[in-house]
């Protein structure tokens, strides 16, 4: 039976810039509707609300007390908590940006809460919506390359500005913003949970007061072993933002994923630039349709909640390992 | 002119011996190599004396230079003996399999003052000299992140099958990954610690390694190697050094000269870079040593150099049998 009505979903923040795409894919999908803009920040927030033309609130509560099935949550990392716990206990679903929250304790009481309230909370790993990632897990699936035995992750990238720089907001640099997405990629595609880590890391390269660098070596359950590079690598020149490759070892063969491989070539004299333009799409637009999907029937997400609070653990023992140069038992965050 | 004998005319016997026609003050005037026909067959590169035993050449060839193209578990024998008949001694990588043996052989060269080098030749390809070039005269800034890999399949081809055999070759970190071990060493710093996680002895037939290495000067360094490939599978390798102001990234599969597909029984492709004799990396790191023998000048690949990057080797293998990081006193780098 079709539902009459469009599923209803706010927007909460633009102070991720990500949650620009998320808008954007929010207003193309058929059986959804942009329910309204909640941003502190009033001038951005009305800017967007005009172009996306629908309703702003400067207080994100006024945006929960509306009849919106669903919130999507692009504040700071620090407010991912607060804010999560709030949208849980109006009953409102949830899909709050990466990394899941800052702290073993912050991601403990976010899934709770939505446990308690009987919402669902999906974490946006739009990894999991990439056609390559999603192919590569259809091959390991298959068998195509046996059984899995170890990983080399890369997860390059600028360094972001504003609050990212700002450890109090973000909970931390270069490890806390790029480790979340291949241990969440590699974790689906294992199948088995963390149990190790080893981390080299710093602030080596742009001279902002936070680490920028960073090797996370992991260890599963099952005896599959990986590496996550989370640097913020590239420099400004560098001719595409978004590098997520995955090599992948098994007993049958290899298989080389490059999450932005299809990219053409740009050179731009009058902008002085030579951009790699990727052509085959983010997984932003699948994700989001998910999150639709979720909040119209109540189904489980893929990429849920306690999938985010397990990505984390990686990069809180990773900050753990860094300080102490020893390997580190992932610590658990008892999700029960 | 510096006449060399050659032993070994295994691959990279081959390979030297194409090298020395291009080096003008070596002469190379005999090769050695337990079956005859291999000696032969490397002999008539440069119109070499043939020999299948070592002390037959001994006796009856004179020469300046002894060139050992063995089987790693035969480096220290051979060039002890080398030493033992006042030869200088180039040797291939790695050095030795163990500590002992390499300060033996280092030890043996400087009571003898004889000259001992050893073919840590990724340095002379010319990518990765360009590199280091471009860094040194500052085009990146300070080199802070270093990723390396050397990928194939995994080693059948040898005589013996000896480089699948540990206790002969040292496997993957001693044989394959010590070419970037030197190369970030020797170019970038040295090593603080050392991290590394590895298939070895998971699977059989197969190693693949990911080892992470923090260097003195605060830089992070990932080096990979994998004999973890399909059999076929293209020979590659990468580097990508990000600096405090720019990075330079090389892919010897994308940034080549030839690419080849054929069909001969089995699908294979491969990928390479010809390159002109002045060029050539083997030839440019033979002809440097040949100079500084003739010439009686310092070394550019150390004996005690090629011992720091075997050492970094065995860290990273005790590495992976403690689950933990080596730290350079532990590994015995300072």
């Amino acid at each position: 039976m079709l539902r009459s009505r469009k599923v209803k979903i706010g927007v909460i923040s633009f102070e991720h810039m990500h949650g620009l795409s998320y808008a954007r894919a929010l207003s193309s999908i058929e059986g959804a509707e942009l329910a309204g803009i909640a941003d502190a920040d009033e001038d951005r927030g009305r800017r967007m609300a005009a172009v996306f033309n629908t309703e702003y609130y400067r207080d994100y509560h006024d945006l929960l007390d509306t009849e919106a099935e669903g919130v999507i949550i692009c504040t700071n990392n620090k407010q991912h908590r607060e804010v999560a716990v709030a949208a849980a206990s109006c009953g409102k679903h949830v899909l709050v940006e990466k990394p899941f929250a800052v702290s073993a304790a912050d991601a403990y009481e976010m899934v709770k809460a939505a446990t308690v309230h009987h919402i669902r909370l999906m974490n946006a790993f739009p990894m999991r919506f990439n056609q390559n990632v999603l192919e590569a897990k259809r091959l390991i699936e298959e068998g195509s390359i046996g059984e899995i035995l170890c990983m080399t992750g890369i997860n390059h990238g600028k360094i972001p500005s504003g609050w990212f720089l700002d450890p109090s907001l973000s909970g931390g640099g270069a490890i806390m913003d790029h480790t979340v997405h291949l241990a969440d990629v590699m974790r689906w595609f294992t199948g088995s949970e963390y149990r190790s880590v080893y981390c080299e890391s710093g602030e080596l390269i742009h001279n902002k007061g936070i680490e920028d660098c960073g090797i996370v070596n992991v260890q599963f359950e099952n005896g599959v072993f990986a590496t996550i590079d989370c640097s913020w690598a590239h420099h400004r020149n560098y001719p595409i933002w978004p590098q997520v490759d995955v090599e992948i070892v098994g007993t049958k063969g290899v298989l080389n994923l490059k999450a932005f491989g299809q990219v053409e070539r740009i050179y731009d004299t009058e902008a002085g630039i030579i951009e790699d333009a990727v052509w085959s799409g983010s997984g932003d637009e699948g994700m989001i349709a998910e999150f639709a999907e979720v909040c119209s029937t109540g189904k489980a997400p893929v990429a849920s909640g306690e999938d985010g609070a397990k990505a984390l653990e990686v990069a809180l023992a990773a900050y753990e390992s860094s300080r102490t140069h020893r390997l580190q038992t992932v610590r658990h965050i008892c999700l029960a | 002119m510096i006449k060399i004998a050659l032993l070994g005319c295994g691959t990279m016997g081959n390979v030297h011996a194409r090298a020395y026609r291009n080096i003008p003050n070596a002469s190379l005037v005999s090769v050695c190599d337990i079956d005859k026909a291999k000696a032969e067959a490397t002999a008539e590169i440069n119109g070499s004396c043939a020999y299948s035993d070592f002390y037959e050449m001994l006796l009856h060839e004179d020469f300046d230079v002894l060139d050992i193209c063995l089987p790693t578990y035969l480096h220290k024998e051979y060039a002890v003996k080398g030493f033992q008949h006042k030869k200088h001694v180039f040797c291939e990588k790695p050095i030795a399999l163990c500590v002992k043996d390499a300060e033996e052989m280092i030890g043996m060269a400087q009571q003898k003052h004889l000259k001992l080098s050893v073919g840590h030749v990724v340095r002379y390809f010319p990518a990765y000299a360009n590199a280091v070039a471009a860094v040194n005269s500052g085009r990146i800034g300070t080199p802070r992140l270093i990723r390396t890999t050397r990928n194939q399949g995994f080693p059948r081809w040898s005589w013996q099958n000896w480089y699948a055999d540990e206790s002969r070759s040292g496997g993957l970190m001693l044989d394959l990954i010590i070419h970037d071990f030197d190369w970030i060493c020797h170019s970038f710093g040295k090593i603080e610690r050392v991290y590394a996680l590895s298939l070895k002895g998971k699977v059989l037939d197969k190693d693949h390694c990911m080892v992470t290495l923090r260097m003195q000067n605060g830089a992070i360094a990932h080096v990979e190697g994998s004999w973890a490939y399909p059999d076929g599978s293209p020979f590659r390798t990468t580097f990508e050094v990000v600096g405090t102001s720019g990075q330079i990234e090389f892919d010897s599969i994308k940034n080549t000269g030839i690419e080849r597909y054929e069909n001969t029984g089995s699908y294979k492709t491969v990928f390479s870079s010809p390159l002109c004799p002045s060029l050539d990396p083997y030839t440019t790191e033979i002809r440097e040593f040949i100079d500084c023998v003739e010439q009686d000048t310092a070394l550019k690949v150390t004996g005690e150099e090629a011992l720091a990057a075997l050492k970094i080797a065995l860290a990273a293998v005790r590495s992976v049998q403690t689950g933990e990081s080596i730290g350079a006193s532990e590994a015995g780098i300072c």
